[in-house]
């Protein structure tokens, strides 16, 4: 489904330049989860937002499906983002001064063809288990709530790819296995995620696992079944 | 305050350069705005003020009551002897007269006359007028030979000699010599009386008129101890105005003639008859322009301190967790606000006294800063402003529990209600700003309109010779001066008449009864006019025909009152005496015991201010114009104006070199009318200009504000699919709501004030919607653009940066 080809990204600023990502080939099936891991500044989130299509890449090659999305323009790739991809973060990036349920709704926001807004909405909800919560403002809500709702934010608008950037990093054990439930399920009902983590147990929820270091694929996996 | 907390602000307003300035720069321009207008406000309410024991002075009014007179109101002029009339009725009352004052009289030096500021006072002047006297005292004036002169005017005339005991020579209705007697202080800016020169009234009456009920020639001023004494004796005059005035008024003269007492410190403003209240609407309004706009500037400083204090929230947490107590926090807050208006208040200052000369000339003032008075008001104003800038946000942080503003990766926005109290702050703002708009487009509008507007005559080619006024001239000389006039190569035509444009003449009206009517009739205004009146004005006849030397019925001086004169009438008249179209007018006669025959209509010529209703005008024709009280020539010439007013002056120095040379282009007249609304208008204007330019710097930092604040949520909502274009709109449209808000505060407002300024004019334009729509237009491009540019530069930020800001 999705291809990286040679994709390089250089960062240039105040004379010093760094490279985030260097000769990166990848390749992601439909429906699989996908683990990344590797050391802090290894270029992991470069990855993912790359892959997520906020980050353009210095050069290189990414193919999603048979559209080639280096050839897209800002508006169409925007578009692009509303209707295929679905993010969570480690620190969740809900906006404060709308509730959990707005916030959900804003995953439709950008979309031109919604369906049934509310269902949807309150389907999502249902799906992470923070329905009873929809009223809420995100900071009345715990961390793990929170990341529920992102996640549930994400998934809304049927994404094909799900992008999650250390998911549980922010999170305690508990809620953190919560987490990883909710998308290991995601997964077995068909979703393809990318998830970055730093923790070899939940990448071992993963069905395949990368290794990063310094900007490079230095390893990948398939986990045994 | 401690030495970190200056430091926190030194280095909070240094780094934040931007922030600083906004916030700071325009809460002293607000207060220079203000304190400009605050000095025009005080100043034109501070006329005599200056006099000692001016709340014990008060102007005789005489107060007009007649049917549809274009005369009726309160006039601060009364017949010459009232006073005497006064005293001999009331036995003790204080008072004096003041006869003349601006060119009341001429110096006459070395056989050479000039003007000067010439009153003829009561003996009894300085019980009224406690002038503060340089030599010399006011006792003086008790000796009929005696003159006090102004310092000014000692300097002018004896130098560095001792003016005392020299001799000046002085024409009022005739030339005498006086002795120098004693040197007053020159009067101040804020008065209303010229006066440089001070000699003894005549003891005997100086004109015939003296004692004639209906007439006025002079100030009458009276000294009351308590304003409880001068409404008690006011309660007494009309039984004496029935009783005085019974001969020249007939029975109940008080019905039509009234004597008010008005304090002397309210003369200033007080309109003089029909005219509207306008000198007063326009301290008022500027008044309340500069309130506005210190208001604006305030609100703006306030919205902008407190959205910033949001950001500071995590210092504030830092603090607590480091010990700070409440009271500390909220110490330093305040102490931080009230430093900053401080510097706001002194930058205010300095830019009000750069911009002094300015608004100075803008205005034709001559305000200076009272540093006595401004400092104390201005720290006062810091320590308000400073403490209410201060408080939401000393309040707001230091209640905020520290843990949850750690923990959480935001800052506390003031949640909604934050929100929704800077949305109202800038709704308002922006309604004042809007509603100045409309009223500064209103004020352009009126202001020339009333320059351009049809008078009725041709204003342009029109020149006045004023001078042939003085009694001194008499007929044959003012006869030989048109002629002489008329024969130079540039004057087209010349015509005498008793009055002209700018009305600078005689300003006369009697009542008109109309056939088949009971009581007197309407009161119309009349002018006496000689040959080619009409022609030299350009006047448009309606109907009939205007006077002409071939008909010899015209000459109202060689026909006798009884069998009736020709009279022209002017469109209001037609209306007034009851005529339905001007042709239906022509050959009728009104006028009772006087028959006057209309024999034709001329469009309303204006000689008048814009401000004064439009009156119902007869014109009467005299073959030989000169010999009416007073003589004014107008002349209708060609060229540079310069050339003839040199011409005139060459003439008249031939003729008549004791009466000092007048005369006056008619725009040099009429600008006399507009002069005081141009003014209002240009400080209304820069006002406003201020209050709108306040509040996009306030408008501006309140959106960089917000969209720094917003960054994360900008990239967040960019993974969701958002565009830059969704992005720009959504951060444009966030104040635009507020701003098109506004516009329900501002069109009422404007409305309101706007309908109130225009009914003082007799002919005004219409408040027509495209006044509002345009200024809510300009609001609405100028919030645009405003904001457009942060916004669009946010949009465009790449949302894995915006994800990155914190
Ligand atoms: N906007 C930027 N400008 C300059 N350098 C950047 C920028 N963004 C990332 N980098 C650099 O690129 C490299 C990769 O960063 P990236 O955020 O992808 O690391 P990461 O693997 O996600 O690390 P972590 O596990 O700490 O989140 C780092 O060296 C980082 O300093
Ligand atoms: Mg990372």
């Amino acid at each position: 489904m999705i291809r990286l080809e040679q994709i390089q990204r250089r960062y240039v600023s105040d004379e010093v330049e760094t490279t985030a990502l260097r000769d990166i080939d990848l390749a992601v099936s439909a429906g699989e989860f996908l683990a990344v891991m590797g050391p802090s500044g290894c270029g992991k989130s470069t990855l993912l937002n790359t892959l997520g299509t906020v980050d353009r890449p210095t050069s290189g090659r990414y193919l999603f499906g048979d559209q080639d999305l280096a050839a897209m323009g800002e508006k169409a790739l925007a578009r692009f983002r509303g209707a295929m991809l679905g993010f969570v973060f480690q620190s969740f990036n809900l906006i404060d001064e709308l509730t959990i349920e707005e916030n959900v709704a804003l995953g439709l926001a950008y979309r031109a063809n919604g369906g049934d807004r509310r269902t949807r909405v309150s389907q999502a909800m249902d799906k992470v288990g923070i329905a009873h919560r929809a009223r809420h403002f995100p900071h009345q809500l715990s961390g793990g709530q929170q990341q529920r709702a992102a996640i549930a934010r994400a998934i809304v608008g049927d994404p094909k790819l799900i992008l999650a950037d250390e998911p549980t990093g922010n999170l305690d054990t508990a809620n953190g296995e919560q987490v990883m439930n909710i998308l290991q399920a995601l997964n077995e009902e068909g979703a393809t995620i990318v998830m970055v983590t730093h923790s070899p147990s939940h990448a071992d929820m993963a069905r395949r696992r990368i290794d990063m270091l310094d900007g490079r694929i230095v390893a990948s996996a398939m986990r045994a079944i | 305050m401690n030495r970190f907390a200056l430091l926190s602000l030194y280095r909070s307003l240094t780094r934040h350069k931007l922030y600083a300035t906004l916030n700071v720069g325009g809460l002293a321009v607000g207060i220079a705005v203000f304190l400009v207008l605050g000095l025009y406000a005080r100043f034109e309410t501070s006329y005599e003020k200056w006099l000692p024991r001016h709340d014990r002075v008060y102007v005789a009014q005489t107060v007009w009551n007649l049917p549809e007179s274009p005369f009726n109101g309160a006039y601060p002029y009364t017949m010459g002897g009232l006073l005497e009339q006064l005293r001999e009725d009331f036995p003790g009352v204080v008072g004096t007269r003041i006869r003349g004052g601006r060119n009341g009289g001429t110096v006459i030096r070395g056989g050479v006359a000039t003007s000067a500021d010439i009153a003829q006072v009561d003996a009894s002047f300085f019980d009224v007028f406690d002038l503060p006297m340089v030599r010399g005292s006011g006792s003086a004036l008790r000796q009929p030979a005696n003159v006090l002169i102004s310092e000014t005017l000692a300097r002018r005339y004896f130098g560095t000699s001792d003016p005392i005991g020299q001799t000046l020579t002085i024409a009022v209705d005739k030339a005498v010599n006086y002795r120098v007697a004693g040197v007053f202080r020159d009067l101040p800016a804020n008065s209303d009386f010229r006066i440089s020169v001070l000699v003894p009234l005549p003891a005997a009456p100086p004109s015939e008129q003296w004692f004639h009920w209906g007439s006025s020639s002079l100030q009458t001023f009276l000294r009351f101890d308590t304003p409880q004494a001068a409404r008690a004796f006011e309660q007494k005059l009309p039984p004496f105005v029935d009783r005085r005035g019974l001969a020249d008024m007939g029975k109940d003269a008080s019905r039509i003639q009234q004597i008010k007492l008005l304090p002397l410190t309210r003369m200033h403003l007080e309109p003089a008859g029909s005219e509207s209240a306008s000198a007063k609407i326009t301290v008022v309004t500027l008044a309340i322009v500069g309130l506005l706009t210190l208001l604006v500037a305030i609100v703006n400083y306030v919205n902008l301190a407190t959205a910033r204090a949001n950001v500071r929230a995590r210092e504030v947490a830092m603090r607590k967790v480091l010990g700070a107590d409440r009271l500390a926090l909220v110490r330093q807050f305040l102490g931080e606000a009230v430093l900053t208006v401080g510097v706001a208040a002194l930058l205010g200052l300095i830019l009000a006294e750069l911009s002094l000369p300015l608004v100075n000339a803008a205005g034709g003032l001559s305000l200076t800063i009272p540093y006595a008075l401004v400092v104390p008001a201005l720290m006062a104003l810091t320590l308000v402003v400073g403490l209410l800038a201060g408080f939401y946000p000393a309040l707001l942080l230091s209640r905020y529990p520290a843990a949850s503003v750690l923990a959480s990766a935001r800052s506390p926005g003031g949640g909604r209600v934050g929100t929704r109290v800077r949305e109202g702050l800038v709704v308002l703002q922006f309604g004042l700003a809007i509603a100045f708009m409309v009223g500064t487009a209103v004020l352009v509008a009126q202001t020339r309109h009333v320059r351009q507007s049809d008078l009725g005559f041709q204003r342009e080619g029109l020149m006045m010779l004023l001078s042939t006024r003085d009694s001194l001239v008499g007929a044959d000389r003012t006869r030989m001066i048109a002629a002489a006039i008329r024969e130079l190569p540039s004057v087209r035509s010349a015509a005498i008449g008793n009055n002209a444009a700018g009305g600078s003449g005689e300003d006369n009206a009697d009542n008109v009864p109309l056939p088949g009517v009971a009581g007197d009739g309407p009161s119309l205004r009349w002018i006496i006019t000689g040959p080619d009146f009409f022609k030299v004005y350009g006047a448009r006849v309606l109907a009939g025909r205007v006077f002409d030397a071939a008909h010899r019925d015209d000459d109202a001086l060689a026909r006798d009152m009884a069998s009736g004169i020709n009279i022209v009438i002017n469109r209001q008249a037609v209306s007034t005496l009851g005529f339905r179209s001007p042709q239906e007018a022509i050959g009728k006669t009104v006028g009772g015991k006087r028959p006057r025959t209309i024999i034709g209509v001329v469009e309303d010529m204006r000689f008048f201010s814009p401000r004064q209703p439009n009156s119902a005008t007869y014109y009467v024709y005299y073959s030989q114009p000169e010999k009416a009280f007073t003589a004014v020539v107008s002349i209708r010439y060609t060229g540079d104006p310069r050339v003839t007013m040199d011409a005139l002056r060459t003439i008249w120095q031939r003729s008549v070199p004791q009466v000092p040379f007048e005369a006056a282009t008619a725009d040099t007249q009429l600008t006399k009318f507009y002069e005081a609304d141009d003014r209002a208008t240009r400080l209304f204007a820069i006002g406003a200009g201020l209050a709108v330019l306040i509040g996009c710097v306030g408008l501006w930092g309140l959106a960089s504000y917000n969209t720094q604040m917003r960054i994360r949520e900008i990239g967040i909502r960019k993974t969701l699919g958002a565009s830059s274009a969704d992005i720009a709109r959504l951060l444009v449209g966030q104040f635009l709501r507020p701003v098109l808000l506004a516009n329900l505060v501002a069109w009422p407002l404007a409305f309101v004030a706007m309908r109130t300024w225009l009914t003082g004019f007799d002919d005004h334009v219409a408040l027509s919607p495209l006044f509002f729509i345009g200024g809510t237009a300009a609001a609405t491009v100028i919030a645009v653009l405003t904001v457009l540019g942060q916004s669009l530069r946010a949009s465009r930020a790449a949302p894995a940066w915006a994800l990155r800001h914190e």
